[in-house]
């Protein structure tokens, strides 16, 4: 069977929480190999999306295709080729970095000794190796993330859902982090990366989309969706509407 | 073993080794003893099933084996169900993302429903064990039977859960199911004094069913000649297995989010509500009163208080009624007292939501309170405010459903319920300030099932409540001393007062605690968990 050239392929894609849609008939495509930017203001089915993509919200209609792979029906196959970075913490705070990335290849099928070498290299390249002994409970936060990406890496993913990834993490974890997520690409890696930092997804990813009140509002290459000079972020304020000039507060 | 079961057990073997108990180890121990003495008496029954079981009849144990065999399934079953303490269960939000297959998934979590009800597995390995050693009974065919009896038993368990936590999962079902489940914990109670139906012991008295899994079990192990029975059990076995993996796999698609979020409420509804929150801005000053407000809008929108709230003046006069005015106690201590009984077990409940851990809801949202420019005695006294403002509404909810239930009430036993439950309010909130600082745990909301309070700090409230209690038993002492109602109150009066002291002292103590114990309180209040959940339920 030919491989499907999609990494991600979901077809009107619905989500309702207490009556109201939180994703509202989203299609998408994101070509294999590509760094996607999935961008939305607060609320807007960001996280939604992803947690429906990973299986852990059922939709409530539409279809999912991961890596060529319907879900949920190869639910499994497409677990063991894809890595998370949640938004929310899957850690398990009473393991150490070690323990936490070792238990994670286990559950990707890696063999104990090869899931305890690799956790080794990567707490060393995330330089989290210094707090060996530190329960991730007393990590901070931008350790926590850097602790979520190594898991999230361990078992060498072909598709890679971010959601916030950069969220909390210093100026050098994040070069680091970025420098890395480059790489995986030029190897063949496809990218999904959600964030609200628009200077980041502008200079990392190739296509975005632009998601709004659950609906896909604008979606292609950057370079092709951008007006003369404007910025991402002027592209993504005139996508949702948001434009609105400052009103100054007196007391302020 | 697959190898990723064992990642599983192995990191929780690896979180329980880096678990070290917050509440210090008089705590941990005073816990430790407690359980120790529940399973120690579990033992205790145990051995006492094995010395029967060995030396009975054949006859003897066709009578009374099913009967054991029907309570074993009803306690197995249902008393995860009545206490709402549903257990140890896999934290499916982490593990979902990883590629476990399923059958692993449902192995590890219908194991972990040995530990939910491993009390009555005691029971049941010594009916077995007793039965095996028995020299009527063929051996092979007692442990067998009761061997397939426990595993239906277990899958059985397995299934409910999924099934209740999915229920429990919506709001509104949660808290009128957990009422149900409360109140119905007063039936013993009722049976008791009232007397058992007629139509219950004409039901208990019938010979029971062929067919049903305990009988049928029964005449199993007691060596029955009966390859039907055989095939029954096996069909009962595999019907449980059946419930068990379909209500797991329902578990597995279920999406809790989308079940808990509210449903829209239209404004009007909130604008009128909004205004009963505001009161305390009328009498009192900015902070305290946009604390108190703070307290009351979070307590109201919290699922156990509303759970708790509830059941002081349903569950409270239900199972206080039997004991006062049941067969052979009219005109006891209770009868008398009976408002001033229910009104102080309804503070017992709240409790646990308003004062033993008071910062515990707000969780890492605490840390707030160290960057307010007011001094943190302030939020302990607006949280204890809110406490005994919510304690006056409930005593007065139970004296109308008193009235309402016709319970013969006088003025002044009124006013004595709510003088001495407010002076019992003064020491466990002086009390609850101190262990909100010392036991600090973070509280979720939205499980109304889950005690708000840490589970080693709950053995230490049986020393606690006959402490704060003293006080005011001394008063009623020195009523019965001088039959005197003057007498009562005097003391009364002197034990609020010293309550008065003790509160200001120990708030003094908290807050000194809270300033230097900030770092641990807000670590505290900001942990979360493991792969497999805490336990409880909801």
């Amino acid at each position: 069977m030919a491989e499907s050239q999609f990494a991600i392929r979901v077809r009107d894609l619905r989500k309702l929480y207490g009556g109201k849609p939180a994703v509202d008939g989203l299609s998408l495509e994101v070509p294999r190999g590509c760094f996607f930017g999935f961008l939305g203001p607060n609320g807007a089915g960001k996280t939604t999306t992803i947690r429906m993509l990973i299986g852990l919200a059922p939709p409530d209609s539409g279809s999912i295709e991961l890596l060529g792979l319907a879900s949920p029906d190869h639910a499994m196959e497409i677990k063991r080729r894809i890595g998370l970075v949640p938004d929310e913490s899957l850690l398990f705070d009473r393991l150490t970095g070690g323990e936490f990335l070792e238990f994670v290849g286990r559950m990707y099928g890696l063999e104990r000794r090869v899931a305890r070498e690799r956790a080794g290299e990567l707490l060393a390249l995330f330089e989290l190796d210094g707090e060996r002994g530190k329960l991730i409970a007393e990590y901070s936060k931008g350790m926590r993330k850097r602790a979520s990406m190594a898991a999230a890496l361990i078992h060498r993913p072909d598709l890679l859902l971010l959601d916030e990834p950069f969220e909390g993490v210093d100026a050098v974890g994040a070069r680091l982090m970025k420098e890395l997520l480059q790489t995986l690409v030029r190897e063949g890696v496809t990218i999904f990366l959600t964030s609200h930092v628009l200077e980041v997804v502008e200079r990392l990813c190739d296509r975005v989309a632009i998601i709004h009140q659950g609906r896909l509002v604008l979606e292609g290459i950057v370079e092709e969706l951008r007006h003369g000079d404007e910025t991402l972020e002027d592209l993504f304020v005139r996508a949702v509407g948001a434009e609105r000039t400052l009103e100054r507060l007196e007391w302020l | 073993m697959p190898s990723q079961m064992q990642a599983i057990l192995w990191a929780e073997w690896r979180s329980l080794m880096h678990f070290r108990p917050r509440e210090g180890a008089a705590g941990a121990a005073l816990a430790g003893l407690m359980a120790l003495a529940w399973y120690a008496l579990w033992c205790l029954l145990g051995a006492a099933a094995y010395s029967f079981v060995t030396a009975a009849s054949v006859e003897k144990l066709a009578r009374a084996l099913p009967r054991v065999l029907m309570f074993v399934l009803l306690y197995w079953q249902l008393s995860p169900v009545l206490t709402a303490s549903l257990g140890a269960s896999l934290a499916f939000e982490k593990l979902l993302v990883y590629p476990i297959p399923f059958r692993q998934l449902f192995t590890v979590e219908t194991l972990l429903r040995l530990l939910t009800s491993f009390e009555i597995i005691i029971l049941l390995a010594g009916v077995s064990l007793g039965l095996a050693r028995n020299p009527a009974v063929p051996a092979w065919a007692a442990v067998s039977a009761v061997a397939m009896y426990g595993a239906s038993n277990l899958l059985l368990s397995a299934g409910l859960r999924q099934a209740l936590e999915r229920v429990l999962a919506r709001k509104r079902l949660r808290e009128i199911l957990l009422l149900v489940l409360v109140l119905s914990a007063a039936v013993p109670q009722v049976l008791f004094v009232t007397g058992i139906p007629g139509w219950m012991e004409r039901l208990w008295a019938a010979p029971p069913l062929e067919w049903w899994p305990w009988t049928v079990t029964a005449k199993l192990a007691l060596g029955a000649r009966w390859p039907l029975g055989w095939l029954i059990a096996a069909g009962w076995l595999a019907l449980a297995w059946w419930f068990g993996r379909w209500q797991f796999a329902r578990s597995l698609r279920f999406d809790a989010r989308a079940q808990s979020s509210g449903a829209y409420t239209p404004r009007l509804r909130k604008a009128w509500v909004d205004h009963l929150f505001r009161w305390p801005a009328l009498v009192l000053p900015d902070p305290m009163a946009a604390a108190i407000e703070k307290e009351l809008r979070s307590l109201v929108r919290t699922p156990r208080f509303r759970l708790v709230f509830l059941m002081g003046f349903t569950f409270g006069p239900l199972i206080w009624m039997p004991i006062s005015f049941g067969r052979e106690q009219a005109g006891s201590v209770v009868v008398s007292n009976y408002l001033t009984f229910v009104s102080a077990y309804a503070l017992v409940l709240l409790g646990d939501v308003t004062f033993w851990n008071a910062l515990g809801p707000d969780r890492s949202a605490a840390q707030f309170y160290y960057l307010l420019p007011a001094p943190f005695s302030r939020i302990l006294a607006a949280k204890n405010l809110t406490a005994l403002v919510v304690v006056l509404v409930e005593v007065t909810v139970v004296m109308l459903a008193c009235l309402a239930l016709r319970m013969p009430l006088v003025a002044g036993k009124i006013v004595e319920a709510y003088a001495v439950t407010l002076t019992l309010s003064v020491y466990l909130m002086a009390m609850g300030n101190l262990s909100s600082v010392y036991y600090p745990t973070a509280v979720y909301a939205e499980r109304s099932g889950s005690p708000g309070s840490p589970a080693r700090f709950r053995a230490l409230l049986f020393l606690l409540y006959p402490v704060a209690a003293t006080p005011i038993a001394l008063a009623y002492l020195a009523r019965y001393a001088f039959s005197s109602g003057i007498a009562f109150y005097l003391v009364l009066a002197m034990a609020a007062s010293l309550g008065a002291i003790v509160y200001a002292v120990a708030m003094d103590s908290a807050t000194e605690a809270a300033s230097r114990r900030r770092e641990q309180i807000l670590a505290a209040l900001g942990e979360g968990g493991g792969a497999v959940d805490a336990w409880g339920g909801g």
